[in-house]
Protein backbone atom coordinates (compact mmCIF):
# COMPACT_ATOMS: atom_id res chain seq x y z
CA UNK A 1 0.00 0.00 0.00
CA UNK A 2 2.58 2.43 0.80
CA UNK A 3 4.75 1.93 -2.32
CA UNK A 4 1.11 2.06 -4.50
CA UNK A 5 0.88 5.40 -3.20
CA UNK A 6 3.26 6.77 -3.76
CA UNK A 7 3.63 5.81 -7.39
CA UNK A 8 0.42 7.91 -8.14
CA UNK A 9 1.79 10.62 -6.57
CA UNK A 10 4.81 10.69 -8.76
CA UNK A 11 2.77 10.82 -12.07
CA UNK A 12 0.46 13.62 -10.89
CA UNK A 13 3.68 15.98 -10.03
CA UNK A 14 5.36 15.12 -13.92
CA UNK A 15 2.02 16.16 -15.31
CA UNK A 16 2.09 19.61 -13.27
CA UNK A 17 5.64 20.67 -14.54
CA UNK A 18 4.77 19.38 -18.33
CA UNK A 19 1.45 21.89 -18.11
CA UNK A 20 3.96 25.17 -16.30
CA UNK A 21 6.77 23.81 -18.92
CA UNK A 22 4.34 24.93 -21.49
CA UNK A 23 4.83 28.83 -23.16
CA UNK A 24 1.52 30.70 -21.85
CA UNK A 25 -0.13 32.76 -24.90
CA UNK A 26 1.16 36.90 -24.29
CA UNK A 27 -1.33 38.33 -26.50
CA UNK A 28 -3.97 40.61 -25.14
CA UNK A 29 -7.17 40.52 -26.87
CA UNK A 30 -8.77 43.45 -28.53
CA UNK A 31 -11.66 43.69 -25.68
CA UNK A 32 -9.54 43.50 -23.16
CA UNK A 33 -7.24 46.41 -24.44
CA UNK A 34 -10.53 48.51 -25.02
CA UNK A 35 -11.84 47.79 -21.57
CA UNK A 36 -8.47 49.04 -19.92
CA UNK A 37 -8.62 52.22 -22.12
CA UNK A 38 -11.81 53.30 -20.78
CA UNK A 39 -11.33 52.73 -17.49
CA UNK A 40 -7.80 54.68 -16.93
CA UNK A 41 -8.50 57.41 -19.36
CA UNK A 42 -9.29 60.87 -18.36
CA UNK A 43 -12.62 62.12 -19.06
CA UNK A 44 -10.98 65.61 -19.80
CA UNK A 45 -7.70 66.34 -21.48
CA UNK A 46 -5.59 69.34 -20.49
CA UNK A 47 -4.64 72.10 -22.07
CA UNK A 48 -1.31 72.62 -23.31
CA UNK A 49 -1.43 76.14 -22.04
CA UNK A 50 -2.89 75.31 -18.79
CA UNK A 51 -0.05 73.03 -18.53
CA UNK A 52 2.67 75.82 -19.18
CA UNK A 53 0.55 78.51 -16.72
CA UNK A 54 0.65 76.08 -14.08
CA UNK A 55 4.68 75.29 -14.27
CA UNK A 56 5.06 79.43 -14.65
CA UNK A 57 3.22 79.79 -11.34
CA UNK A 58 4.94 77.18 -9.60
CA UNK A 59 8.36 79.02 -10.89
CA UNK A 60 7.67 81.92 -9.60
CA UNK A 61 6.33 80.62 -6.35
CA UNK A 62 9.45 78.39 -5.54
CA UNK A 63 11.85 81.43 -6.68
CA UNK A 64 9.86 83.87 -3.92
CA UNK A 65 10.55 80.99 -1.32
CA UNK A 66 14.05 81.19 -1.86
CA UNK A 67 14.54 84.49 -2.16
CA UNK A 68 12.77 85.22 1.56
CA UNK A 69 14.94 82.29 2.78
CA UNK A 70 18.24 83.88 1.71
CA UNK A 71 17.18 87.10 3.71
CA UNK A 72 16.09 85.58 6.44
CA UNK A 73 19.98 83.57 6.58
CA UNK A 74 21.17 87.20 6.08
CA UNK A 75 19.51 88.40 9.13
CA UNK A 76 20.78 85.66 11.40
CA UNK A 77 23.72 86.66 10.52
CA UNK A 78 23.78 89.84 11.01
CA UNK A 79 22.22 88.66 14.47
CA UNK A 80 24.83 86.35 15.65
CA UNK A 81 27.22 88.87 14.82
CA UNK A 82 25.55 91.65 16.84
CA UNK A 83 25.28 89.22 19.71
CA UNK A 84 28.99 88.30 19.31
CA UNK A 85 29.88 91.92 19.37
CA UNK A 86 28.11 92.78 22.21
CA UNK A 87 29.66 90.04 24.17
CA UNK A 88 33.29 91.09 23.43
CA UNK A 89 32.34 94.40 24.68
CA UNK A 90 30.67 92.96 27.82
CA UNK A 91 34.32 91.32 28.52
CA UNK A 92 36.23 94.19 28.07
CA UNK A 93 34.12 96.17 30.15
CA UNK A 94 34.81 93.80 33.26
CA UNK A 95 38.08 94.96 34.57
CA UNK A 96 39.58 91.87 35.43
CA UNK A 97 42.64 93.13 37.31
CA UNK A 98 40.51 94.71 40.38
CA UNK A 99 39.33 91.01 41.29
CA UNK A 100 40.15 90.63 45.30
CA UNK A 101 43.36 89.13 46.48
CA UNK A 102 43.51 85.96 47.47
CA UNK A 103 43.75 85.38 50.86
CA UNK A 104 46.77 82.58 50.55
CA UNK A 105 50.70 81.92 51.00
CA UNK A 106 52.02 85.05 49.30
CA UNK A 107 54.82 87.05 50.24
CA UNK A 108 55.26 89.43 46.83
CA UNK A 109 54.84 91.89 49.36
CA UNK A 110 57.32 90.73 51.91
CA UNK A 111 60.52 92.66 50.53
CA UNK A 112 58.89 96.09 50.95
CA UNK A 113 58.54 97.61 54.34
CA UNK A 114 55.05 96.96 54.56
CA UNK A 115 55.80 93.50 56.70
CA UNK A 116 58.39 95.80 58.66
CA UNK A 117 55.70 96.37 61.07
CA UNK A 118 57.99 97.62 63.61
CA UNK A 119 59.99 99.61 61.66
CA UNK A 120 63.16 98.03 63.14
CA UNK A 121 64.68 96.77 59.97
CA UNK A 122 63.78 93.10 60.78
CA UNK A 123 60.99 91.02 59.59
CA UNK A 124 59.98 88.09 62.36
CA UNK A 125 57.20 86.84 63.89
CA UNK A 126 56.96 89.95 66.53
CA UNK A 127 56.03 91.90 63.49
CA UNK A 128 53.04 89.64 63.30
CA UNK A 129 52.71 89.73 66.96
CA UNK A 130 52.71 93.58 66.92
CA UNK A 131 50.35 93.50 64.50
CA UNK A 132 47.97 91.41 65.54
CA UNK A 133 47.58 93.37 69.13
CA UNK A 134 46.99 96.78 67.53
CA UNK A 135 44.10 94.95 65.75
CA UNK A 136 43.11 93.46 68.48
CA UNK A 137 43.36 97.35 70.57
CA UNK A 138 41.80 99.26 67.14
CA UNK A 139 40.00 97.14 65.79
CA UNK A 140 39.79 97.28 62.13
CA UNK A 141 39.11 100.92 62.16
CA UNK A 142 43.07 102.13 61.17
CA UNK A 143 43.68 102.15 57.66
CA UNK A 144 47.61 101.75 58.00
CA UNK A 145 46.90 98.19 59.41
CA UNK A 146 45.72 96.89 55.93
CA UNK A 147 49.28 95.63 55.45
CA UNK A 148 47.83 93.75 52.11
CA UNK A 149 45.69 96.48 50.45
CA UNK A 150 42.45 94.54 50.33
CA UNK A 151 40.53 97.08 52.16
CA UNK A 152 40.28 95.21 55.34
CA UNK A 153 41.72 95.09 58.42
CA UNK A 154 42.03 91.37 59.44
CA UNK A 155 43.79 88.40 60.04
CA UNK A 156 44.77 88.24 56.18
CA UNK A 157 47.16 91.19 57.12
CA UNK A 158 48.66 89.43 59.88
CA UNK A 159 48.80 86.27 57.35
CA UNK A 160 50.70 88.22 55.54
CA UNK A 161 54.15 89.04 57.78
CA UNK A 162 53.83 86.01 59.41
CA UNK A 163 54.33 84.00 55.94
CA UNK A 164 56.62 86.85 55.16
CA UNK A 165 58.75 85.89 58.55
CA UNK A 166 58.64 82.25 57.39
CA UNK A 167 59.26 82.74 54.22
CA UNK A 168 62.71 80.42 52.36
CA UNK A 169 63.60 82.95 49.59
CA UNK A 170 65.95 85.32 51.19
CA UNK A 171 65.25 88.12 48.69
CA UNK A 172 61.54 87.68 50.26
CA UNK A 173 62.62 88.75 53.54
CA UNK A 174 63.75 91.75 53.65
CA UNK A 175 67.19 93.11 54.60
CA UNK A 176 68.16 91.96 57.65
CA UNK A 177 65.94 89.12 58.10
CA UNK A 178 66.99 86.17 60.14
CA UNK A 179 69.53 87.54 62.25
CA UNK A 180 68.76 89.44 65.47
CA UNK B 1 40.85 41.74 37.64
CA UNK B 2 40.87 45.71 38.94
CA UNK B 3 40.93 44.52 42.75
CA UNK B 4 44.04 42.48 41.95
CA UNK B 5 45.51 44.92 40.30
CA UNK B 6 44.47 47.91 42.81
CA UNK B 7 46.62 45.25 45.28
CA UNK B 8 49.76 44.81 43.54
CA UNK B 9 50.07 48.70 43.12
CA UNK B 10 49.56 48.88 46.99
CA UNK B 11 52.73 46.54 47.01
CA UNK B 12 54.56 48.89 45.28
CA UNK B 13 54.07 51.97 47.79
CA UNK B 14 55.98 50.06 50.55
CA UNK B 15 59.01 51.97 51.64
CA UNK B 16 61.90 51.71 50.18
CA UNK B 17 64.50 49.47 52.37
CA UNK B 18 66.09 52.60 54.22
CA UNK B 19 63.81 54.74 54.68
CA UNK B 20 61.90 55.69 57.83
CA UNK B 21 59.78 58.24 60.04
CA UNK B 22 60.69 60.32 62.54
CA UNK B 23 59.32 62.75 64.56
CA UNK B 24 62.16 65.76 66.02
CA UNK B 25 60.25 67.74 69.24
CA UNK B 26 61.50 70.51 69.49
CA UNK B 27 61.34 72.84 73.25
CA UNK B 28 61.74 76.23 74.24
CA UNK B 29 62.90 77.05 77.70
CA UNK B 30 61.47 81.05 78.38
CA UNK B 31 62.95 80.56 82.29
CA UNK B 32 60.17 82.75 83.97
CA UNK B 33 59.16 84.69 81.54
CA UNK B 34 55.72 84.00 79.40
CA UNK B 35 56.28 82.94 76.03
CA UNK B 36 54.02 85.14 73.44
CA UNK B 37 55.81 84.51 70.14
CA UNK B 38 58.83 82.06 68.56
CA UNK B 39 60.56 81.68 65.28
CA UNK B 40 63.48 79.35 65.09
CA UNK B 41 64.80 77.50 61.93
CA UNK B 42 66.11 73.77 61.35
CA UNK B 43 68.14 72.41 58.83
CA UNK B 44 70.00 69.18 58.74
CA UNK B 45 73.64 69.19 58.32
CA UNK B 46 74.19 65.79 57.94
CA UNK B 47 72.13 62.31 56.47
CA UNK B 48 69.39 62.82 54.24
CA UNK B 49 65.99 64.29 55.44
CA UNK B 50 63.27 65.24 54.10
CA UNK B 51 60.87 67.39 55.77
CA UNK B 52 56.92 65.66 55.86
CA UNK B 53 54.96 67.17 57.98
CA UNK B 54 54.84 70.10 61.11
CA UNK B 55 52.26 70.32 64.30
CA UNK B 56 51.95 71.95 66.71
CA UNK B 57 53.45 72.25 70.80
CA UNK B 58 52.21 70.70 73.86
CA UNK B 59 50.63 73.72 75.69
CA UNK B 60 46.90 75.34 74.87
CA UNK B 61 48.44 78.55 73.44
CA UNK B 62 51.05 77.01 70.55
CA UNK B 63 48.39 73.40 70.24
CA UNK B 64 47.69 75.19 66.68
CA UNK B 65 49.89 74.35 63.67
CA UNK B 66 52.45 76.55 63.53
CA UNK B 67 53.79 79.33 60.60
CA UNK B 68 56.05 77.75 57.76
CA UNK B 69 56.87 78.23 54.22
CA UNK B 70 55.07 75.25 52.45
CA UNK B 71 58.45 75.10 49.90
CA UNK B 72 60.03 73.77 53.15
CA UNK B 73 58.12 70.47 52.77
CA UNK B 74 60.30 67.55 50.85
CA UNK B 75 63.01 69.86 51.79
CA UNK B 76 65.82 69.85 54.64
CA UNK B 77 65.58 73.16 55.79
CA UNK B 78 62.61 75.13 57.64
CA UNK B 79 61.46 78.91 59.43
CA UNK B 80 58.85 78.02 62.00
CA UNK B 81 57.04 80.41 63.89
CA UNK B 82 53.95 81.27 65.77
CA UNK B 83 52.23 83.68 68.24
CA UNK B 84 49.51 84.08 70.52
CA UNK B 85 48.50 87.31 72.14
CA UNK B 86 45.93 85.47 74.76
CA UNK B 87 47.26 85.62 78.42
CA UNK B 88 47.33 81.95 79.27
CA UNK B 89 51.06 81.63 78.08
CA UNK B 90 53.88 79.25 78.87
CA UNK B 91 56.91 79.51 80.96
CA UNK B 92 59.48 77.46 81.49
CA UNK B 93 60.47 74.47 79.31
CA UNK B 94 57.95 73.63 77.09
CA UNK B 95 57.16 72.01 73.58
CA UNK B 96 56.84 74.35 71.08
CA UNK B 97 56.54 72.45 67.83
CA UNK B 98 57.23 68.98 66.35
CA UNK B 99 58.20 68.30 62.87
CA UNK B 100 58.01 65.18 61.33
CA UNK B 101 60.73 63.71 59.02
CA UNK B 102 61.43 61.53 56.68
CA UNK B 103 64.62 59.88 56.92
CA UNK B 104 66.86 58.32 53.89
CA UNK B 105 69.77 55.97 54.46
CA UNK B 106 72.05 54.60 57.11
CA UNK B 107 73.59 57.69 57.68
CA UNK B 108 72.20 59.11 61.13
CA UNK B 109 70.89 63.04 60.46
CA UNK B 110 72.52 66.02 62.32
CA UNK B 111 70.42 68.68 62.90
CA UNK B 112 70.94 72.87 63.52
CA UNK B 113 68.53 74.81 65.19
CA UNK B 114 68.75 78.41 65.51
CA UNK B 115 66.50 80.38 67.63
CA UNK B 116 65.86 83.76 65.59
CA UNK B 117 63.37 85.27 68.20
CA UNK B 118 61.20 84.97 71.15
CA UNK B 119 59.02 87.30 72.82
CA UNK B 120 56.91 87.83 75.99
CA UNK B 121 53.28 89.30 76.20
CA UNK B 122 54.30 92.95 75.43
CA UNK B 123 56.05 92.10 72.14
CA UNK B 124 59.65 92.33 73.29
CA UNK B 125 62.35 90.02 72.96
CA UNK B 126 63.13 87.60 75.73
CA UNK B 127 66.15 85.47 76.45
CA UNK B 128 65.23 81.80 75.83
CA UNK B 129 66.98 78.33 74.95
CA UNK B 130 65.79 75.76 72.08
CA UNK B 131 66.41 72.42 72.53
CA UNK B 132 65.26 69.32 70.22
CA UNK B 133 64.64 65.74 71.36
CA UNK B 134 64.50 62.96 68.60
CA UNK B 135 61.39 60.47 68.88
CA UNK B 136 60.45 57.12 68.16
CA UNK B 137 61.45 56.17 64.92
CA UNK B 138 59.12 53.96 62.46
Amino acid sequence: MALASSHNGAKLMNERIRHFDEEPSLEVSSRLTEDIQALFEPELSVPAETDRAVLDRASRHFAGRKFVKTRRIRWVALWKGAAAAAVVIFAFSLDLHDKPQRAVYDSAIAGTDAVDFDRNGQVNILDAFKLARQIELAGGNRANLDINGDGLVNRDDVDKIAFAAVSLTPAKQGPGKGVL
Amino acid sequence: MPVLAQQAGRDDLSPEPGVRFAPLHIYLDSGDRSLAAYQFELKATAGQIEIVGVEGGKHKAFSEPPYYDPAALAKDRIIIAAFNTGRDLPTGRTRIATVHLLIKGDVEPQYELDLTVAGDADGEKIPAEITFEKGEEK
